[in-house]
């Protein structure tokens, strides 16, 4: 009874990085079998963006031509663009997005016209009829009834009937484009600003994320015993470090709190009724923000990216004016690991390369530069998956401790403004740090041929972007509970009592 | 990377605050022992793979919920969604093991129209000179409710292991025997990512044992 565990060797623990499982083997015979049958049906092309490129996946003629498109649109605007996404793209000329985007959509389309999806092109044709009416309408699209909202969840249940890993990564590359395309058009036309609001909650962000992590578990599943195991996951990572539970959890909190506020509004009536909409319309404000303010990082990129000490600092100093017993400890550890990661690379790889060359066996350098290009990219997509899945937690515990957590002296909307500003540094994180990474890749490959080189840089720009989004997500769904956390104020007593008898005082 | 398993089960840890379930489960997840640790907030999440039978898989989520009473409204949402339940309390606090009672009440109320296997788990079995209930007593009551119970340290690493491992074991046995089953809308147990041959040869073993019987 007593006798003690010896914790390491009796099971496997998750990030067993090997299968030496036998009976998959036959699998990956019938798997290849499977693909000279059908080359459409593999999702090569969408998870172009997401892995490293294969030598050669041979039969698949549509692959490579949709792998040139992506590197050949990206080369034309250069990687500065990229390089700064977090502004540039929203600030820069719409037709450079634009050709980036129709790289991207381009690719979703291949994999997509072969199983009747809806076209990212029409997709985003809607999304502008339905929500800007700015543009002229296209009315070849009006067959397509799902209008914007329910234009995420109709792919994937395509998806999911094809059984299929296609496209896992066109869900969130889909999501990018819509999203930049969206702050493209919103540039333009502020009017527009209104309605960009609504994609957020097309709903439920962890169901588009579970989809899409489920589809790379198949996938890796199907493809264990290859040799390509090693591939970074980001859906996967993001479980691993348990984002999507945290992600879920948060939604559960938000919904609660969206049909408490709903009911609450019912019980009102007259004045009250009105008096609370217009507060509760204040609060709302501060959520509408948490747009990349350009100004502000101007000032930033002329000092150069963040040091560690300062976004420590930065992000410890918001959490403590919070008043949640909640502190970002553990993302800025992950940030800072990184940080320290990426300083230690240049001397690395400079010594490696040196002694190939000193050996003059230029396969050999290559070989080493292609595993260093490849690691960093491995530890990039680690990185943000993590630092989003902390994000996402703290977000979590917020909305937790916002709700049952001792009565504090900061008002809902104080706390609202913090959480955007959390919000804002967040995603200027990521933007920092997938320019940090990239900025690793390009010196790590110089002598790679681009082909090699680029998709592994796109991959990383793509999936910061699809982080930042998470994470603005995740900060909609504080707004029902801090909502809660007004009303609770106001009454001085738990939300579920819905005779909200106090007076309305306390305005301003 | 990611290693394929056979089902997931997602499990649920509760009792009074400050029994230690944070730390049998950092303890069973990350091999560690944090001397001190905050209060879980809400709730939190871990996983992890147990082999229960060779080249047999299992992905735990589990699932730490917060002991404060004020938290109880947000644990409660988690138990619906969970096949089984570790049922902490400290040997060295009379109060936990009393509440055991209401734990399990709670749990009965929110968990219809599905059942979670509950295992009782006596913790901090290493401060044995502050013990405040026996081992009889605890077993006696355990079988009263039809659970199992272990005493375990997660300080100590003792039989931290063994107590998810064997409720996993169990667990297995009833899905194997068809008593639970995978179902539309519960979250409790799922079909993991496996080739086709594992299935066939697991639908193999299982006719044998038909003959058998």
């Amino acid at each position: 009874m007593s006798d003690k565990d010896d914790t390491e060797t009796p099971v496997i623990k998750e990030a067993t990085p090997t299968l030496e499982d036998g009976n998959c083997e036959p699998d990956k015979n019938s798997e290849s079998v499977d693909q000279s049958a059908e080359p459409e049906s593999k999702s090569e092309p969408v998870a172009s963006t997401r892995k490293r490129p294969e030598v050669k996946p041979s039969s698949e003629l549509e692959t490579s031509k949709v792998q040139e498109t992506v590197s050949k649109d990206v080369t034309q605007t250069g990687w500065g663009y990229w390089g700064s996404w977090g502004k540039s793209l929203l600030s820069s000329a719409s037709a450079t997005v634009a050709t980036v985007g129709q790289g991207i959509s381009h690719v979703i389309e291949k994999a997509e016209t072969s199983l009747g999806i809806p076209s990212p092109g029409e997709i985003s044709s809607e999304i502008k009829c339905a929500a800007g009416e700015t543009n002229a309408r296209e009315n070849e699209n009006s067959s397509l009834v799902a209008g914007p909202f329910g234009v995420f969840s109709t792919i994937s249940t395509a998806v999911q009937s094809t059984g299929k890993s296609v496209i896992s990564g066109g869900l969130d590359a889909l999501e990018f484009i819509g999203k930049k395309t969206m702050d493209v058009i919103a540039e333009g036309d502020p009017g527009f600003k209104r309605t960009k609001g609504l994609m957020n909650r097309n709903s439920t962000l962890s169901q588009v994320l579970r989809e899409a992590k489920e589809k790379e578990e198949l996938w890796t599943s199907n493809e264990v015993t290859m040799e390509t195991d090693r591939k970074p996951h980001y859906g996967l990572l993001f479980d691993e470090f348990q984002g999507l539970s945290h992600l879920e959890a948060l939604e559960m909190l938000s919904q609660e709190s969206e049909i408490k506020v709903k009911s609450i509004l019912n019980s009102l009536s007259g004045e009250e009724r009105e008096t609370l909409k217009l507060e509760l319309e204040q609060l709302k404000e501060a959520f509408s923000l948490p747009e990349f303010c350009d100004e502000e990082e101007e000032e930033k990129k002329g000092l150069g990216f963040l040091g560690d000490e300062d976004f420590t600092k930065e992000i410890t100093e918001l959490f403590s004016h919070l008043h949640v017993s909640s502190k970002p400890e553990k993302l800025a550890r992950t940030r800072n690991t990184a940080y320290e990661w990426i300083e230690a690379i240049p001397t690395n790889t400079l010594a490696e390369k040196k002694e190939g060359e000193k050996q003059l066996e230029a396969e050999n350098t290559e070989e080493v530069s292609k595993n260093s290009i490849e690691d960093i990219h491995a530890f990039a997509i680690r990185t943000l998956a993590e630092f989003t899945a902390c994000s996402i937690e703290l977000f979590h515990k917020t909305a937790a401790l916002v709700l049952h957590g001792q009565k504090q002296d900061v008002t809902a909307t104080e706390r609202s403004q913090i959480l955007s500003q959390v919000t804002v540094v967040l995603c200027k994180e990521l933007s920092s740090l997938s320019e940090e990474f990239t900025t690793c890749l390009t010196t790590a490959g110089v002598k790679e041929k681009t082909d090699t080189l680029n998709p592994l840089i796109t991959a990383v720009f793509l999936e910061a972007s699809n982080s930042a989004s998470y994470i603005q997500d995740a900060f909609q769904l504080l707004l029902p509970v801090l909502e809660i956390s007004l009303i609770e104020n106001k009454t001085e007593s738990p939300a579920c009592e819905l005779q909200v008898q106090k007076p309305l005082s306390e305005q301003h | 990377m990611e290693a394929i398993w056979l089902y997931q089960f997602r499990l649920i840890v509760i009792g009074d605050s400050t029994v230690g379930k944070s730390c049998l489960i950092r303890r069973f997840t990350e091999g560690r022992f944090a001397q001190v640790s905050d209060p879980t907030v809400g709730v939190d999440f871990f996983s992890r793979l147990v082999e229960i039978e060779p080249g047999k898989r299992i992905k735990l989520q589990i699932w730490d919920t917060a002991g404060q009473e004020r938290f109880r409204s947000i644990t409660r949402a988690y138990y619906r969604n969970s096949v089984g339940g570790l049922l902490l309390f400290d040997i060295t606090n009379r109060r936990s093991f009393q509440n055991v009672h209401e734990w399990l009440e709670e749990t009965k109320v929110h968990v219809q129209p599905y059942q979670i296997v509950f295992v009782l788990v006596g913790h901090k079995c290493d401060l044995d000179t502050q013990r405040q209930v026996t081992r009889h007593e605890a077993e006696k009551l355990a079988a009263a409710y039809g659970m199992k119970y272990i005493e375990t340290s997660a300080r100590d690493a003792i039989n931290v292991e063994k107590a998810f491992t064997d409720l996993t074991r169990d667990i297995y046995e009833l899905v194997k025997r068809g008593e639970i089953t995978i179902q539309e809308g519960w979250e409790g147990v799922k079909s993991g990512f496996v080739p086709n041959v594992v299935h066939s040869s697991e639908e193999v073993v299982k006719s044998e044992r038909r003959c058998l019987c």
